[in-house]
């Protein structure tokens, strides 16, 4: 059993052709990701890295029996990208690209409302389970196959943990950025539902973000447990000062949430160990679990 | 992105919404004729900055005068408007530098029993716009409501391009409004959402809203946020901001794409990523350091784009030390980060000490290049180290000057990098 992929994903780029769909694909295929297509509108019949391009989404299914996709399309394309995924059956969508017009990703939640599609991202460095696959953009060569999940909302925060469970030996289960943009997909409580119905994974790295607040409603979901496994988080921005704030309204949408203070508080009621560096994340992880 | 009260006003008001007619002045002289233009008196002289709080603020150092004045005089108008143009604001909603007030806009005064606060913003976890109002409008609205949550209305408005009209009705209903005002303010409601989706908004706020004693409604103020993200498709709106105020550092990164916030500290910080880099102020402050920025360089391939984030960040005339902090991944690699360094070294010789943090994908070819630069660079294995590293770097004292000849830089710039640059 594993987190979202597995032996059986098998996976498909939309923007496969592209500066960056290329670099990473190509990156995901000498790891042994199984990608089996690529999607570019236009460029049906042709190949690229070594597999065969389609126009649709639709057709790449009908051929290559695809269940997955990456998209690497460009913002003004995006939405429609991971709609047609959606419509097509795809029953996993990543989403790397960033700088989705916010109105764009409200359509599209509205319209996966009744799909059984999972979506992660937008503006995600994508999944990686160790040993099976890289969906995204995530680096090769710092994973461990092993029993720690991680997910979190930061990019750059997510290599930082999987740099350390790696170094200590742990490894990871799964590995799950699940983007930084107001309206997207997968959610951290999600995640970790999925990581506790997991058998192989063994304790839970959570890096949230102020900002939101996905870490009280994962704080709410952990509390609801009847037994949990060790969860660490760290919270990025607990000493960046605040910015400019959206008038009022920003002032009062965020009251009381989405500070660095309300959400460890309600993650340490939750049994959650809280560390207060990225350093300490894997050491405090590698201690709950006695190692 | 946010627009200036009166390039908001101007938007509703081509929307149909109810706002007052009003004049912008960047003189004294235009100040007297505007109060003129408009009529009668009283007058409100309102400051034209990028954020909100105004009437808390202080103008320069002045105890008396604030962001939103009112005058019964003419010559009142003309006073007041000398004293704030040129002037910084600083609300509670600015930095503690405040912003420049290059524009004053001026309104004839209105007075209303009934003033409300009524926005639409995006609901994150709801992943759609939403509604809120309340009746305890005006510059404490966020006080009243924190002190009872009861004072604020909350509507989600779905996904939909159009809401009903009764979507307002049930708003005003929820407010308490007068009955003579419903009819009004539920095509208000219409209208502000209207506006939202055809101009990509992630923000669109009235406040106050003045409901006057016959039913009829006029927005006192506005505040419009564009999606940064759809500028793309709104030109229009892409070309309002280029007449904005954002001024030196805060320009240039915002026309960089970087992330930037100065702070009072002297350990200057530059990373890729917004997680990285709260992380790497957490670590300093953490260790008992002092950040002297936020710096998030997104991912970019073009070195030249490294080079304006490093300048940016050594303009900082209070920072006495640099730490690096980059996890190479995606399409940001490490010797991007390195070749940017040296490229800014060339323009402008960095001459503090500097601590890098380079991990993931081409870290080794990077501290290879930075290792024959003879710069002043020490390699951090990690965060924590790097953070303390560069604490102790900001603490002692600095190097001594390099006089090296730019011809001289230019030759070890193409020892450093075989190809030299790229750009």
């Amino acid at each position: 059993m594993s987190v979202l992929v597995d032996e059986s994903t098998r996976v498909i780029c939309q923007g496969i052709t592209g500066r960056q769909g290329t670099f990473h694909c190509e990156r995901a295929l000498a790891s042994g990701t199984q990608i089996v297509g690529g999607v570019r509108q236009g460029k049906g019949g042709t190949s690229h890295l070594g597999v065969p391009v389609f126009d649709t989404v639709a057709e790449a299914i009908n051929v290559t029996q695809a269940n997955a996709s990456v998209i690497f399309v460009p913002p003004a394309n995006a939405a429609e990208a991971i709609i047609e995924a959606a419509d097509a059956g795809i029953g996993l969508v990543v989403c790397v690209t960033e700088r989705i017009p916010v109105l764009d990703m409200v359509r599209v939640r509205a319209h996966l409302k009744d799909s059984s599609t999972v979506l992660v991202g937008p503006n995600s460095p994508g999944l990686a389970v160790p040993g099976i696959g890289t969906l995204g953009i995530m680096p090769q060569g710092i994973f461990l196959p092993g029993a720690i999940g991680i997910v979190s909302r930061s990019s750059t925060l997510t290599y930082e943990a999987v740099d350390q469970t790696t170094r200590n030996g742990m490894g990871q289960s799964a590995c799950i950025g699940i983007g930084a943009d107001p309206v997207g997909g997968i959610s951290v409580s999600q995640c970790l539902e999925l990581f506790m119905n997991d058998d192989q994974t063994q304790g839970v790295v959570l890096i949230g973000e102020v900002g939101g607040r996905a870490e009280e409603n994962a704080a709410e979901f952990l509390s609801a447990l009847s037994s949990s496994k060790p969860v660490v988080a760290y919270i990025a921005g607990q000493t960046v000062p605040e910015g400019r704030r959206m008038g009022h309204a920003g002032t009062i949408v965020h009251y009381g949430l989405g500070t660095a203070r309300t959400k460890i508080e309600a993650l340490r009621d939750a049994g959650v160990r809280v560390v207060s560096s990225p350093v300490e994340i894997g050491s405090v992880m590698a201690e709950s679990l006695g190692r | 992105m946010f627009l200036f009260e009166y390039q908001a006003k101007t938007l509703m008001r081509e929307q149909g919404i109810p706002v007052l007619e009003g004049i912008v002045a960047t003189s004294e002289q235009r100040a007297l004729d505007a109060a003129r233009e408009l009529g009668e008196g009283p007058w409100v002289i309102k400051a034209q900055i990028h954020a909100g709080g105004r009437a808390e603020g202080h103008v320069g150092d002045s105890e008396d005068l604030r962001g939103i004045e009112f005058s019964n005089t003419v010559l009142g108008v003309g006073q007041t408007a000398a004293r704030m143009l040129g002037k910084n604001l600083v609300t509670p909603q600015t930095t503690r530098q405040g912003e420049t007030i290059n524009a004053v806009y001026i309104e004839p005064e209105i007075r209303s029993e009934l003033q409300v606060f009524l926005a639409i913003l995006i609901d994150g976890e709801r992943g759609e716009p939403v509604c809120l109002a309340s009746v305890k409008g005006g510059s404490q609205v966020e006080r009243d409501i924190f002190d009872d949550p009861n004072n604020l209305v909350r509507v989600p408005l779905g996904a939909a391009n159009q809401i009903a009209l009764s979507v307002g009705h049930e708003v005003a209903s929820q407010l308490g409004l007068p009955s003579s005002s419903i009819g009004a303010f539920a095509e208000l409601v219409q209208q502000l959402h209207g506006l939202f989706v055809a101009r990509d908004l992630s923000l669109i706020e009235i406040n106050p809203l003045a409901i006057r004693s016959n039913g009829s409604l006029v927005a006192l103020d506005a505040r419009v946020t564009v999606d940064d993200n759809a500028l793309y498709r709104q030109p229009a709106m892409g070309a309002l901001a280029s007449r904005g105020d954002q001024s030196g550092a805060e320009e240039r990164a915002a026309k960089n794409g970087f992330n930037f916030i100065r702070l009072d500290g002297n350990v200057g910080t530059l990373s890729s990523g917004a997680g990285l880099a709260m992380a790497t102020l957490d670590a300093i402050t953490h260790l008992g350091g002092r950040p002297a920025n936020f710096l998030d360089v997104p991912p970019v391939l073009e070195v030249s784009r490294v080079k304006e984030a490093f300048l940016l960040v050594l303009s900082d005339p209070g920072i006495k030390s640099l730490i690096v902090n980059v996890f190479g991944a995606g399409i940001m690699r490490c010797d991007t980060i390195a070749d940017g360094l040296l490229l800014a070294h060339l323009e402008q010789p960095v001459r503090i000490p500097l601590v890098m943090r380079l991990a993931g994908t081409n870290a080794p070819l990077a501290l290879s290049r930075l290792e024959r630069s003879g710069l002043n660079i020490q390699f951090a294995p990690n965060l924590a180290s790097g953070a303390q590293m560069a604490i102790d770097a900001a603490d002692s004292p600095p190097a001594p000057r390099q006089t090296d000849s730019i011809a001289r830089r230019l030759t070890q710039w193409f020892t450093w990098t075989k190809e030299g640059p790229r750009s």
